[in-house]
């Protein structure tokens, strides 16, 4: 049985932060960057001009961080003609130099990939034993991740990753706040002691971002699932991610697909448990999962009702199923009329390897909200300019967030920002809720999308 | 007769990933020619009535060799002759004096070399020579150009090699070079890349400087992007490196000219078709040029306009990294 209805939200966050203490340094040791990430009790309430303070603190302590410890953002810097000092007000935060997330997609393989980590880190590092003469990617991650860092990567369309080296202090950032920002949102529906299941790789098997991000679930419920239970490296991914042939692809494709019904049924035996028993449950991770076991559930005509006691938190892209994309509010239609979620409990996470913000939807208007105390948001126009609000471009950001590299991205999405959510009185900007892909001025993901269209064409 | 220790040392045999690269690209060729063979007999030839290609008019002149010509005669790695790029061609060591070998510092050497061959040498598909024949005709595919870039510079007596990498074009320059012949096309959709591409580098005050000399400024303005210099980078400009790809090489490996020459005698049709293209796209870049004001208003322009930079890599050795066999 459940109970937490009532409980304020001050008591409810406090039970959250106790948790997760482990996330979270010793406040003797805080700096502008804690301040903004621990702080605030919802980083989504912190009034405008409290919030501008912590994100300008945060992120020009982090660029000069940067600057002085990273020697190739340094010269990207002095290239551009920007130094710390140049940072003296909030409207100089626009002067910071941004790095286009295509940096992180070309490295090279083998030994070169680990001296390539190693180089775009800021700082030190730790010694790291690469063993073998030509290491796979996954052998050099293993490796640093094995020295204490937190190595991660995109699934990456097509399995070109990206691949970003964070230290454990960063990485610990993107967890708490991933997983505070959810906790905030549906209060005061989250408790301890709910049964949770998560849509994503085993976060203990992969070091891929989104599955990984997701170890801090098992400090913040008591029991959790896992839909995806086997190790899932980057080889795995390319397999099963591009259009490769022979008996090992076939093999792993055919496991894959025995692997994704046996999960659907695992997921409804587990729906029918807590039903039974009256559980509060909570849904993290990819929404193609859920999407799945709704359309089973529908197709033998079946519904729960998990109204008030159920929560489900969306990310990680529709990547590989993308032909099932279905837009957001028909997927939180479907979640309510099959499983009784109500839609308000029923948000999706926007967030990306290269930083540590996720902006998370508001319950009342399923906008995305962007956690201002350590984020700076910026729409680019066609020349990366920014732009103001209302309009359409590239999403940008300053993150004020991450030690282990300058977390000041332009990522290759395309989103409309607004100046204040239009439904709910949290302030701030948000982004409307269907992110999209910015057409691409390189080749490499529209050319892959031809290619895979053709050569299905030549095939025929 | 070259011994196979120095066929090996030379960078003569194929490395894993260039045998890889090969054999992707042999396998994907042959399966497009099996699945199309009706396209193929369409397009193998050229219609009567079709454009045809005519070769540009060598744009430079090469003085006429003579002893009192300075060069550099060495066995060292880097410096010496390998395959298809012999330094000591009469052609190469005209042409380096030309351009102030032994005269200029080599910064500023290896720079002429680099401005000469990618202003003055024009794309054209065609197999694989020797570089004095390459001088002679003043056209070649990109490997050919660096090739003509790499011999100079050994000819100055400035170390150069080659950098080669399987890649993903820009549109611009896939509408040009791929989509002008639909067997091109769907050769490179089947495979998602060229075999191979590379660009030169020169040993320069300690450091290898990247030189891609492949692109010409007017190629370069009718794909919208800045005229690069010597010490720009093609990846990340017009190209994308596939990941892993990158090799490093001192000589043009055998087996290399392979596929051209496969191409050349299975689809003549093709190769002229895309030659013919990028004539155009000369032209049209050559248009945009003079609209904008000249080379360097158009560069200034463009890099203006591209906004969005990128960090510079220079990947060092770190003392954390232990590598174990």
């Amino acid at each position: 049985m459940y109970s937490n209805l009532t409980i304020n939200y001050d008591e409810y966050i406090k039970k959250f932060d106790s948790c997760v203490s482990k996330y979270i340094p010793k406040i003797n040791e805080w700096t502008p960057t804690d301040y903004a990430v621990y702080g605030p009790k919802d980083l989504f309430k912190v009034p405008l001009k409290d919030a501008t303070e912590l994100q300008f603190n945060a992120i020009k302590y982090q660029f000069k961080r940067h600057y002085e410890h990273n020697k190739i953002y340094n010269n990207f810097c002095k290239d551009m003609n920007v130094v710390p000092d140049d940072i003296k007000t909030y409207e100089n935060l626009d002067r910071i130099p941004l790095i286009p997330n295509e940096f992180y997609k070309d490295y090279p393989a083998g030994r070169d990939f680990a001296l390539w980590l190693a180089n775009i880190f800021t700082g030190d590092i730790p010694n790291i034993k690469i063993n073998g003469k030509n290491p796979s990617f996954d052998d050099v991650i293993n490796a640093f991740n094995a020295s204490g860092l937190a190595v991660s990567y995109s699934s990456g369309t097509s399995g070109r990753h990206t691949f970003i080296p964070r230290d454990m202090r960063s990485f610990y950032i993107s967890e708490y706040s991933a997983a505070k920002n959810v906790v905030s949102m549906i209060y005061p529906l989250w408790d301890y002691n709910m049964h949770g299941y998560l849509l994503m790789p085993n976060p203990f098997k992969t070091n891929v971002f989104a599955g990984k991000v997701c170890t801090i679930y098992y400090d913040t419920i008591k029991q959790v699932n896992v839909a995806i239970d086997r190790e899932i490296n980057t080889e795995l991914i390319k397999l099963s991610m591009t259009g490769g042939k022979g008996l090992k692809t076939k093999l792993i494709k055919s496991s894959l697909k025995r692997m994704n019904i046996k999960m659907v049924d695992n997921i409804i035996s587990w729906l029918e448990k807590n039903d039974k028993e009256k559980n509060k449950i909570a849904f993290v991770g990819a929404p193609y999962i859920l999407y799945l076991v709704t359309n089973k559930l529908k197709e033998e005509g079946r519904t729960f009702n998990f109204a008030d006691r159920g929560a489900v938190g969306t990310g990680g892209g529709w990547k590989v199923q993308e032909n099932t994309r279905m837009p957001l509010t028909s997927f939180r239609k479907q979640v309510e009329d099959i499983l009784g979620i109500k839609h308000e409990h029923c948000l999706d996470i926007y967030g990306m390897v290269e930083g540590n913000s996720w902006l998370t939807q508001c319950p009342e208007g399923h906008y995305l909200h962007i956690p201002i105390t350590y984020i700076h948001p910026l729409v680019l126009d066609k020349d990366f300019r920014p732009m103001g609000f209302n309009e359409v471009g590239r999403y940008a950001f300053l993150d004020g967030s991450t030690f282990s590299y300058p977390g000041f991205i332009i990522s290759g999405d395309q989103v409309r920002m607004l100046e204040h959510c239009p439904v709910c009185d949290r302030p701030g900007p948000v982004l409307e809720p269907e992110v999209t892909r910015a057409s691409g001025k390189e080749m490499r993901g529209c050319a892959e999308e031809i290619r895979k269209m053709i050569s299905d064409d030549v095939k025929e | 007769m070259t011994s196979l220790r120095e066929m090996k040392d030379k960078g003569y045999i194929p490395q894993k990933m260039q045998i890889k690269l090969f054999l992707g690209g042999g396998i994907s060729l042959s399966k497009t020619l099996l699945l199309n063979m009706g396209d193929l007999k369409k397009l193998r030839v050229m219609h009567n009535n079709a454009e045809r290609y005519v070769r540009p008019i060598r744009q430079y002149d090469i003085p006429t060799f003579n002893n009192n010509m300075r060069y550099c005669e060495s066995n060292e790695k880097f410096l010496r002759p390998t395959l298809y790029c012999n330094p000591l061609e009469p052609e190469v060591i005209a042409l380096a004096d030309k351009l102030g070998a032994f005269k200029k510092s080599d910064q500023e050497f290896a720079e002429a070399a680099f401005h000469f061959v990618k202003e003055k040498m024009i794309l054209e598909i065609i197999t694989i020579n020797e570089v004095g024949e390459t001088f002679r005709r003043g056209t070649g595919t990109c490997f050919h150009l660096i090739t003509a870039f790499i011999a100079l510079c050994r000819c100055a007596g400035i170390k150069a090699r080659y950098k080669m990498f399987a890649m993903n074009m820009i549109k611009a320059w896939y509408e040009a070079t791929v989509e002008a012949d639909p067997l091109v096309k769907k050769w490179y959709d089947s495979m998602g890349y060229f075999m191979i591409e590379g660009e030169g580098e020169a040993y320069i005050d300690g450091k290898w400087v990247v030189a891609h000399v492949g692109a010409e400024a007017e190629r370069q303005a009718a794909a919208g992007i800045p005229i690069t210099k010597f010490g720009e980078d093609s990846i990340g400009n017009w190209f994308s490196a596939i990941p892993g790809t990158i090799m490093i090489s001192e000589s043009i490996p055998y087996g290399f000219g392979t596929a051209t020459k496969l191409i050349k005698k299975i689809a003549p049709g093709s190769i002229e078709r895309v030659n013919i293209s990028i004539q155009k796209q000369i032209a049209r870049g050559r248009k945009i040029i003079e609209d904008a004001g000249g080379e360097n208003a158009y560069d200034k322009m463009t890099r203006m306009q591209r906004g969005a930079q990128m960090p510079k890599l220079d990947i060092k050795l770190r003392k954390e990294i232990i590598f174990e066999e």
